[in-house]
């Protein structure tokens, strides 16, 4: 083996004790780099050996910081800005209710950076190549042994020179580990770049997957909930023998609160009596109801010329004549009803008091345009 | 004159008691005894606390606090000084107790709860937990000053029996405090957790009193032997129990605010208007912020100065969440005035008075337990 | 706030002050590996493959009762109106509960340098990781879409809509995929170290392939161990954290609400303690299993069990305390809905449920002031036992019996679960026992670095005695 070829020389101690003992006095002769090799962290062996504080914690202090500013501005423009959205009562900007997620991302910003920072970032781990892991020394310091490595680095050292140097101190064994044969085919760069490739193919994963699941919802068995057994207003529907998805009522259905009107010819119609009294709050509602319904055919003053009259060339009839004038109540009622000649029935239009009140105001207009002398006031 | 600490104290001790003595012929009953219950429950949260932490040292066995346990031994005299000060408190009742008042008892809240909030039942319990507390103190604290003189390990056996039925009535008691002399401030209010509240910031008070009366004893050149794995542990106990601190009286906010219910967020909304609410946020600040990210390197929970700044502001601010708590109930804004400077020169100086008095009486350290020594090599 | 290990003999002082040895016997760090490393590569006995048959087959009753429920929909569940929220969210708040034990162990003992954690700590934590898998399980499936569960999530969507982060549910998503993440990194970062010692131990090249790649190379490096201690610690401290909030934000799914019983502000300590509670109940029960089948006596003492059950009769104080205080805000608060809810605790149609958890939660623990029931196996088993009988009871209390009688008595009905919901219940148990099983046989129970780091004379310069 020539003298080129060590990557480090590895003395084995036997207790923490002894590996701290040997570190000075070999730190002083060497100016190659020193590791230790330990099964578990020893103490004050940093301060021996030279290390630098971690700089972990100033890590995690800042990555922490930035998961609560990043949870808390996520939430809130979630749910103030971008859709805002009162749930509860509560305003957009509610802070209290952001405090639990936001203090879970801090935690969980901090945690995967110390985590990931120290694995990735600071121990440059996973690391397979290293050569240490394919030497003898190592599963003695995995089990108990303390292992002291004076590594060559950049520069060259002396193999035997340096075995000697720990053996003096105290190893009970040295190793001498040689350089690494260059990389074959599975090398960090080609982890690199397949990490790479995966980092890609992840990416357009990611894309498709947001196209399907764009797409998704619309595929069943998504679409379900849309596809539901029920009748919809104005569909046709086979549960229908007739195809009709909307159905009649049942014949004879009435409305609430109608009273069926069962009189047949307007003669018999004469016996109805008017329910409503001639109050002014009734007549007021009559001349409404006329004015609305009935003025259109029959005239404002109930005379039968209306202004349709001589574009629809209708003749409604004259209610104020003397022949309305004799006819009953009923009679009027039972036309509204059932309708006559040309005129339909307003019965679904009027409602019942509305009707009568209305028959009330015919009668005034009648008196109106058949006033006596008597009726000037002096 | 010899313008010595204890010279200051007395001088301002005085100065205060004047001021107290003028609050209450010219302020008002009101004030003074708001100030009153205030300064009261304060030094007694912070003698509870203190007899707390004796009494968990002995319950779980710690062995590194031992060295330290003469400090809230000592400081556990305020629970029983506070003795007088609770039946003086009584007084207090009529004037600052809406349940007192006989009108209000046609509001059928709080007449439902008038079995339990009536002025004899008060002040039985007041009584009653003064009592316990009397007979912990004399079992915990007196049986360890008298182990020094005798040598017995037989103490420590039966501290160890006795610390845990203490907590069990220190849990009942401190609840009872917090429920009688703060929550039925506003006696229609009510939260299950007021209880935990209370003790969450009497940890804490008994805690920064014992660094802080620690930091200051080691600057005079006592208590030698206690180095920076001690301090470590006691600046951890401060940032554990400022975050616990913190999240129950968050939880307490954040669920009232979320449910909205009017019986219970009045409580809050008085809290919360005016001058209050900034004030709640300072509480915020010093309580919760400061000490959190003071102690939050693990240098600085080692570290004599750190710790004695965090400690001073933690103290300042238990105060002040006490003085948020109740003095809402003047419905006037935070006062600041003469009267409430006057109670502070009375209480604090004559706080520092007493301690300086009874820090005196004894050995610096428990040596008669026979695990000092142990207490005294403990590394991290 | 323990101090040292105690292989320093206690003979100077009387009796009661003495702790009992944290490690029995003459202990070498090779001997440790030898120990528990053997495990791995030992063929496991008759017994183990006798329990996994049985955690197997609950699994997959369980696994056919979900599949079932995901055919059919939750109808084949015992929910109705009012009773919505039953057997799932129980279930849930059960699991999560009893992984906090295992975070505190593993996290907050560490903060405590309390070097007694280290024989349980992976166990521990390994537990947590599995009682969170088992927790997820049920939000998942008590949705009425399981298939639509990435709606939970805050992608960018052509719905429109985000979340509602102002939602306790939503805080229980966060909360608990944070905790599985980092109790998982915890875990994994603590294993790490002896997964290289498994490495350099096997023989077969396949194991060897697997071991080197799930220890990523470790070496055990100077430089390398003071960064991973930093980073340990800092995790630590920060799943300390975890174990207060993420059961208080499950607590926050109740507290929330203006359901009396469920509405008060005690439930996050209230929540919190519960779950160390019911956690630390199953590690005993487990660790008991771990300890006399695999011959761990020297390594887990009466110490550890000593200790942990002290902490489930704090707790169970710690619960009865909370217990009375419900009792008597329910009268304080002069609400008659709350008042009406907490009589239904212990006079209603559940009132078998209530006094079922306040026997098993406060009545049965209080066994463990004696030394015998802490001391011996039967009485630990059976305080554990009932804890977590009380505890799961405790939650079902909560839920369901506040639920079936609320404000409006129109809509009062009572709960029965189906044969279906106890299926998924046991199919639980049987997926955290067949985990348990299998990583107790494929990776060492016993955290071997960090048992040789408080071994007598592990560090320099303090002969005869432990430090960390």
């Amino acid at each position: 083996m020539s003298k080129r070829s060590a990557f480090s020389v590895v003395g084995i101690f036997e207790s923490p004790q002894l590996l701290m003992n040997a570190i000075p006095g070999i730190k002083a002769k060497v100016t190659a780099r020193l590791e230790a090799y330990t099964p578990y962290p020893i103490e004050g062996i940093d301060r021996l050996l030279g290390l630098r504080k971690s700089p972990i914690g100033g890590m995690v202090l800042v990555m922490g910081i930035i998961g609560a500013i990043a949870g808390l501005s996520f939430e809130l423009w979630t749910s103030g800005v971008d859709y805002p959205l009162r749930t509860a009562g509560k305003p957009y900007f509610s802070w209290e209710a952001f405090i639990p997620v936001m203090f879970e991302v801090t935690v969980l910003f901090a945690t995967f950076t110390a985590g990931l920072g120290m694995l990735l970032l600071l121990n440059r781990l996973p690391l397979f190549r290293h050569p240490m892991l394919r030497s003898k020394a190592l599963p003695l310091v995995t089990r108990d042994k303390f292992a002291l490595a004076v590594e060559a680095g950049a520069g060259e050292l002396d193999p035997e020179a340096v075995a000697k140097m720990l053996q003096e101190s105290g190893a009970e064994s040295v190793e001498v580990i040689e350089m690494p044969a260059p990389a074959g085919p599975l090398s960090p760069v080609f982890f690199f770049n397949a990490f790479a490739a995966l980092a890609v193919s992840c990416v357009l994963a990611g894309l498709l997957t947001y196209w399907a699941t764009k797409l998704f919802p619309i595929l069943p068995p998504m679409v379900h909930m849309l596809d539901q057994p029920r009748l919809d207003p104005q569909r046709a529907d086979s549960f229908f023998t007739d195809g009709f998805g909307m159905r009649m009522p049942v014949p004879e259905t009435v409305t609430h609160d109608s009273v069926p009107y069962t009189i047949r010819s307007q003669d018999y119609a004469g016996s109805l009596v008017n329910p409503m009294p001639r109050s002014e709050s009734v007549l007021h509602r009559g001349r409404q109801a006329y004015t609305n319904y009935c003025a259109v055919c029959h005239g404002v003053l109930g005379n039968g010329s209306p202004s349709l009259t001589a574009a629809y060339g209708a003749k409604p009839a004259n209610l104020v004549s003397q022949k309305f004038i004799d006819l009953p109540d009923g009679k009027i009622y039972h036309v509204i009803m059932a309708g006559k000649n040309a005129m339909p029935s307003y019965a679904a239009d009027i409602v019942e008091s509305d009707r009568w009140a209305a028959i009330h105001y015919v009668r005034v207009l009648q008196r109106a345009m058949n006033a006596k002398d008597e009726d000037i006031p002096k | 004159m010899n313008w010595d600490t204890g010279t200051k104290l007395k001088l301002a001790a005085a100065v205060g008691c004047a001021g107290v003595i003028s609050t209450f012929l010219i302020s008002g009953s009101e004030r003074f005894w708001a100030n009153w219950i205030l300064w009261f429950l304060f030094l007694l949260t912070i003698g509870l606390g203190s007899l707390f932490i004796v009494a968990l040292e002995h319950v779980v066995g710690a062995r590194w606090s031992i060295p330290l346990r003469r400090i809230p031994e000592r400081l556990s005299t305020f629970a029983l000084l506070m003795g007088p000060a609770a039946l003086v408190a009584l007084l207090s009742l009529r004037f600052l107790y809406p349940w007192t008042k006989p009108e209000s008892l046609n509001d059928p809240v709080i007449a439902g709860k008038a079995s339990w909030l009536n002025v004899p039942f008060f002040s039985l319990r007041v009584i009653l937990c003064a009592g316990l507390w009397i007979l912990a103190y004399r079992i915990l604290v007196s049986g360890s000053l008298e182990q020094d003189r005798k040598r017995d390990p037989k103490f420590n056996l039966r501290a160890r029996r006795f610390a845990p039925l203490f907590m069990a009535v220190f849990a009942i008691t401190i609840t009872v405090v917090a429920f009688d002399w703060i929550s039925s401030l506003e006696p229609k209010w009510y939260s299950d957790i007021f209880g935990v509240y209370l003790f969450a910031g009497t940890f804490l008070a008994g805690l920064a009193a014992t660094t802080l009366a620690l930091l200051y004893l080691k600057s005079r050149g006592r208590f030698r032997e206690i180095g920076p794995d001690h301090m470590y542990n006691l600046g951890g106990f401060l940032f554990a129990f400022t975050v616990f601190w913190s999240y129950i009286g968050f939880a307490q906010y954040m669920l009232m605010w979320y449910a909205n219910m009017p019986e219970e967020v009045f409580w809050y909304k008085e809290r919360l208007q005016g001058a209050w609410g900034p004030l709640l946020l300072v509480l915020a600040v010093f309580h919760f912020l400061v000490p959190f990210f003071v102690l939050m390197p693990r240098e600085a929970k080692g570290d004599p100065r750190f710790l004695f700044w965090t400690a001073s502001v933690m103290l300042f601010s238990h105060w002040l969440d006490l003085y948020w708590m109740i003095f809402p109930v003047l419905r006037r804004g935070p006062l600041l005035g003469w009267p409430e400077l006057s109670f502070g020169f009375l209480f604090v100086s004559g706080g520092l008075i007493w301690i300086r008095h009874v820090m005196n009486r004894g050995a610096d350290m428990p040596v008669g337990d026979p695990l000092l020594r142990e207490g005294l090599e403990f590394r991290l | 706030m323990n101090s040292d290990v105690a292989v320093l003999p206690e003979s100077g002082l009387p009796e009661g002050l003495r702790q009992p040895p944290v490690l029995i016997g003459e202990i070498r760090p090779g001997g440790v590996d030898d120990q528990v490393l053997s495990h791995v590569f030992e063929k496991p006995p008759k017994a183990w493959f006798i329990a996994f048959a049985c955690t197997s087959a609950a699994l997959l009753i369980g696994l056919a009762m979900i599949g079932y429920t995901l055919a059919v929909g939750i109808g084949a569940w015992g929910n109705n109106m009012p009773v919505a929220w039953a057997f799932a969210i129980i279930n849930f708040v059960f699991w999560v509960g009893i992984g906090h034990a295992g975070t505190l162990i593993s996290a907050i003992l560490l903060l405590f340098r309390a070097r007694w954690r280290n024989a349980i700590s992976r166990f521990s934590e390994a537990m947590t990781i599995f009682a969170v898998m088992c927790a997820g399980i049920f939000p998942l499936i008590h949705v009425g879409r399981p298939w639509l569960a990435f709606f939970l999530f805050p992608y960018p969507n052509q719905r429109g809509i985000w979340p509602n982060f102002r939602s306790p549910l939503i805080w229980d998503v966060v909360a608990v995929s944070t905790y599985f993440s980092v109790s998982l990194l915890f875990w994994y970062l603590g294993l790490m170290p002896d997964l290289a010692s498994l490495r350099d131990r096997t023989r077969t090249k396949t194991r060897k392939l697997v071991y080197s790649v799930l220890a990523l190379g470790w070496r055990g490096a100077a430089s390398h161990w003071q960064h991973y201690e930093r980073a340990y610690l800092i995790i630590a401290g920060l799943a300390t954290g975890l174990v207060l909030s993420v059961h208080s934000v499950v607590s926050f799914d109740f507290a929330v609400s203006l359901l009396p019983g469920w509405h008060m502000t005690i439930f996050p300590p209230y929540f919190v303690t519960g779950a160390i509670f019911a956690g630390f109940a199953m590690v005993v029960m487990a660790l008991v299993v771990v300890r006399s089948t695999m011959h761990l006596e020297n390594l887990i003492t009466e110490y550890h069990l000593e200790v942990m059950n002290k902490v489930i009769l704090t707790c169970s104080c710690l619960m009865g305390y909370a217990y009375l205080l419900e009792g008597f805000t329910a009268w304080y608060s002069m609400n008659s809905y709350v008042h009406h809810t907490f009589m239904q605790y212990i006079a209603g149609t559940y009132r078998w449920a209530g006094w079922t958890t306040i026997t098993c939660n406060i009545l049965i623990p209080q066994l463990l002031w004696s030394r015998w029931f802490r001391r011996h196996y039967a009485g630990m088993i059976f305080v554990a036992v009932a804890v977590t009988i009380g505890m799961w009871f405790e939650r079902f209390v909560i839920i369901v019996s506040s639920l079936h009688q609320d404000f409006l008595p129109s809509a009062w009905h009572i709960y029965r679960p189906t044969i279906v919901d106890y299926g998924i219940l046991l199919g639980s148990f049987g997926l955290f026992f067949t985990l348990v099983l299998l990583f107790a046989r494929v990776l060492p129970v016993i955290a071997t670095t960090e048992m040789k780091m408080v071994l007598p004379g592990s560090q320099p310069h303090h002969q005869g005695r432990g430090h960390e």
